[in-house]
């Protein structure tokens, strides 16, 4: 980029907002991936006029822009991976307005997701999408990824909660999208396309959020399995039952044993598998369904299952799920989370493929995940600096998506395809959908200057 | 990256490679997964957004150090010492990374490579003439008893006694903080305890240069304090600053080889000691009190439940936990020197923690460390709007104090 550049970015943003120097910008060219792009220049924008300037100028001059949330991302997506800008959204993080009797909030995206729950709990309402990264990655972040999370099975992912965006295109204009009604067919549905766009057909500066009642009650099983086939059966047929669990998640052998190793909970380290499962709703409801949940887990072999009856015990339960992942990472150098998904009635399938392709490849991989809405997460636990070690892991991770496409799944579930999984793009999509997806981007985006290299490879 | 990026700055007085610490340390550093969690927690980062100073950010750039691709720079030290040192990071990373520790060496490595803030220097020279973080001589530490009614300096300072209370830099020679030791010693004295203070005897501990990286520079002041203490023959050793307590208790074993033969109590500690003890005739406050846990007494000390103990011994008193406490505890900004090097900063720190202050809507906050102390009366007095009512900002000992000498 050349002087003239700088100066007009200055003059859209201000000096103070401009990062210049080698050791502030390499601190943004990361994200969860651990792989490394260099923007020549990162801007703070406080504004969406500002963000329209800047693209319009960018758009003139075919400087490539690449929008940032908190950078906590699991597929490369706010990777400056042709240079250029970095656009900044962590200063735009307000609440504008929430509306307890429609159901609303309003926000700007750079807003970390769990402080839009939080402004909601002082209604009475919630906001239910909760991905693992909730304390730290932006509501821009989430809708561009269409994140997922734990409460998945009952109240699905971020894409079901985004009623309106407020997003501004590469060419610099500002598009306001969607309704604030619950029924609403004006025109196509712009907010489901741009919702999992990985932040390469438009910027999204503001959003209008669905928020629900806190439910009145709950109830937290756990329960023990011998086998990962007797938990992952049990799994199939709660939901068989009539019972929509608002978590239902799966942790194996290996996680357990991790668990272990790292907060040592006294949990069974030769059992084959546990399961987590909340219900919510009316308490009548909730002390039903806590039956068909014990009653399910034990036709299917529990080895032990047993209800919270303290919040305390709810606390410990939990704790081993949150504890998982970062027991995981602590085994070895490097933490590979994948999360290719399957229909429900096929997680038994996966989970022995997973173990088989583990074996195959002489790896270590420790499933747990939301096995209540199909969405694994084998993590490969290994050392990416080793290149054998990084040659296995690609092997295998290919392996599973293959089985993950024969079972009818999906390559990713939650965390998108950005640029980890870009070349894995058509195992998945046929060819004419492929070519429509990359006109409509070209419709969004004719210079490619919004994010490229994500995506698709060509 | 370009070519350009990767290019090594030139005329940069760097330390040659095989003798920093930190690059010794990538398979640590590497365990850093960039997962981000850490910005959850690091009060600089939330009252910054700035990624470089985010844990993560500092993590980047120090393993860039370690991998040669990038050097060390004035840049990249502002960057490592815009930190606190509350260690949140550290107790809460998901990976286990040993963040804090990394940080030090960091610090130290810098020191040596001549990157370091100038404020620093200051520090480093008034310690080493006048064993004293202040403007001071050391002559003058015991100054503060000289307005304890009936009573001089020579009262406090025995040949030998059982305890040592060491009063800290801060609290002797800061007046807005005289209060701490005045009450510390009031309730030494009516509890009939066999105390004594060090006088000029007492040394800086040696944090504030540990803290910064001078490792290096402490051996000196731990030796002459251990040996000062054990002249008193003293069978136990109070602090009343939290870090003092941190440095004696977890980094002194480490530093002198002298053998530590007396045991080391927090002043909360030796309260609870006290009371438990049935020493203390402890009235009732009729009052709304909650208590900040000091970093270094908390998360690096792990010292929870005797100051919680103190307080609710006392009749009357309403305790009242902050929404975030314990480990979870969020800094009062006045940590790792950032006040010297980044007032205005550390001041917004102060505010946030404030602010959790106001909404839990209490008469007096509790803190077992006259740095938190100070730095909350600052931001509390700048929030006086903000708040329902007038909140006293005592340290454990001033509260005890009120308490016995309540009507």
């Amino acid at each position: 980029m050349k002087t003239k550049d700088m100066n007009n970015l200055k003059d859209i943003v201000g000096e103070e907002n401009i990062i210049l120097s080698e050791e502030e910008r390499y601190c943004y060219s990361y994200d969860s991936t651990r792989l490394e792009y260099m923007p020549d220049v990162v801007v703070k924008a406080r504004n969406t006029q500002q963000i329209s300037d800047i693209f319009k100028y960018a758009s003139t001059e075919k400087i490539p822009v690449t929008p940032r949330g908190a950078a906590t991302g699991l597929s490369g997506g706010c990777l400056a991976m042709n240079g250029g800008i970095m656009l900044l959204m962590v200063e735009m993080d307000k609440i504008l307005d929430v509306n307890p009797v429609d159901l609303l909030i309003d926000v700007e995206a750079g807003i970390i997701t769990v402080d839009v729950d939080r402004e909601a709990n002082k209604h009475g309402l919630f906001y239910p999408p909760d991905p693992g990264s909730l304390k730290y990655s932006t509501i821009g972040g989430n809708i561009a990824e269409n994140a997922g999370g734990l409460r998945g099975l009952k109240y699905g992912v971020t894409k079901d909660y985004v009623n309106a965006l407020e997003a501004v295109l590469p060419n610099g204009e500002i598009v306001t999208l969607g309704t604030r009604t619950v029924k609403g067919v004006t025109g196509y549905n712009m907010i489901d396309l741009l919702t999992g766009s990985e932040g390469t057909l438009a910027v999204i500066t503001k959003a209008t959020l669905g928020l629900l009642p806190v439910p009145p009650a709950k109830a937290s099983l756990l329960a023990f399995f011998k086998t990962m086939e007797d938990a992952a059966k049990a799994v199939r047929d709660i939901v068989s039952n009539g019972v929509i669990t608002s978590t239902l998640e799966i942790i194996d052998q290996v996680t357990i044993n991790a668990i272990e190793d790292y907060l040592g909970l006294g949990l069974e380290r030769s059992i084959g598998a546990m399961l987590l499962i909340e219900v919510d709703g009316q308490q009548g409801a909730v002390d039903a369904e806590a039956e068909v949940v014990m009653k399910v887990c034990k036709s299917n072999n529990a080895v032990s299952c047993k209800q919270a009856g303290s919040d305390m015990e709810r606390d410990e339960i939990w704790a081993a799920r949150r504890a998982a992942l970062s027991s995981l990472a602590r085994v070895r150098p490097s933490t590979i989370l994948e999360d290719a998904t399957v229909p429900r009635s096929k997680i038994v399938e996966m989970v022995e493929a997973v173990n088989k392709i583990a074996k195959k490849y002489d790896l270590t991989i420790g499933t747990f995940g939301h096995a209540g809405d199909g969405n694994l997460h084998p993590t490969i636990l290994t050392d990416m600096r080793d290149e054998k070690e990084e040659k296995k892991v690609e092997s295998a991770v290919e392996e599973m998506f293959k089985v993950a496409m024969e079972l009818g799944g999906t390559l990713s579930g939650e965390h998108g395809i950005g640029i980890s999984k870009a070349k894995y793009l058509r195992m998945e999509i046929d060819p004419a959908s492929y070519e429509l997806m990359k006109r409509i981007k070209k419709a969004f985006d004719p210079d490619n200057i919004l994010n490229p290299g994500k995506m698709f490879l060509d | 990256m370009t070519d350009k990026d990767k290019k090594v700055k030139a005329g940069v007085k760097a330390k040659r490679k095989e003798t920093a610490r930190v690059f010794k340390r990538y398979d640590d550093l590497y365990n850093c997964s960039r997962c981000g969690s850490c910005t959850a927690y690091c009060p600089v980062y939330k009252n910054t957004k700035d990624e470089a100073v985010a844990p993560r950010g500092k993590l980047s750039l120090i393993e860039a150090i370690s991998q040669g691709k990038m050097e060390f720079t004035d840049k990249l030290s502002e960057k490592i010492y815009t930190c606190t040192l509350c260690n949140y990071c550290n107790s809460e990373c998901p990976s286990g990374v040993k963040i804090t520790e990394l940080f030090e060496e960091m610090r130290q490595d810098l020191i040596d490579s001549d990157k370091y803030p100038e404020a620093l220097d200051f520090l480093k020279r008034r310690v080493g003439e006048a064993y004293n973080v202040t403007f001071d001589t050391n002559e003058g530490r015991a100054d503060w008893t000289k307005q304890i009614p009936e009573s001089s300096p020579e009262d406090y300072i025995k040949d030998t006694a059982e305890v040592v209370y060491f009063v800290g830099c801060v609290s002797s020679f800061s007046p807005r903080t005289f209060s701490i030791p005045r009450s510390v010693v009031q309730i030494l004295k009516g509890a009939g305890v066999d105390f004594t203070l060090l006088g000029d005897d007492e040394w800086c501990c040696g944090f504030p240069l540990l803290s910064s990286g001078m490792k290096g520079e402490t051996k000196k002041l731990a030796d002459h304090n251990i040996e000062a203490v054990k002249k008193k023959g003293a069978k136990i050793l109070i602090t009343s600053c939290p870090s003092c307590y941190h440095t004696w208790k977890h980094e002194y074993p480490g530093i002198s080889g002298k053998k530590i033969d007396f045991e080391i109590m927090h002043l909360s500690q030796y309260m609870l000691k006290l009371i438990e003890d049935k020493k203390l005739k402890l009235k009732a406050l009729d009052m709304r009190v909650t208590y900040h846990d000091p970093c270094d007494l908390g998360r690096n000390s792990e010292v929870y439940a005797e100051p919680r103990k103190v307080i609710e011994s006392i009749p009357g008193i309403e305790f009242i936990e902050l929404e975030a406490n314990k480990n979870l505890a969020n800094c009062c900004g006045g940590g790792g020197n950032l006040e010297s090097l980044d007032a205005g900063l550390s001041g917004r720190i102060a505010r946030s923690r404030a602010m959790e202050i106001i909404d839990a809507d209490v008469d007096v906050l509790v803190s077992a460390c006259q740095q938190c102390e100070r730095t909350l009366v600052s931001a509390l007095k700048k929030l006086k709007k903000e708040a329902k009512r007038k909140i006293k900002v005592w340290d454990i000992a001033e509260l005890i104090l009120a308490s016995i000498n309540a009507e």
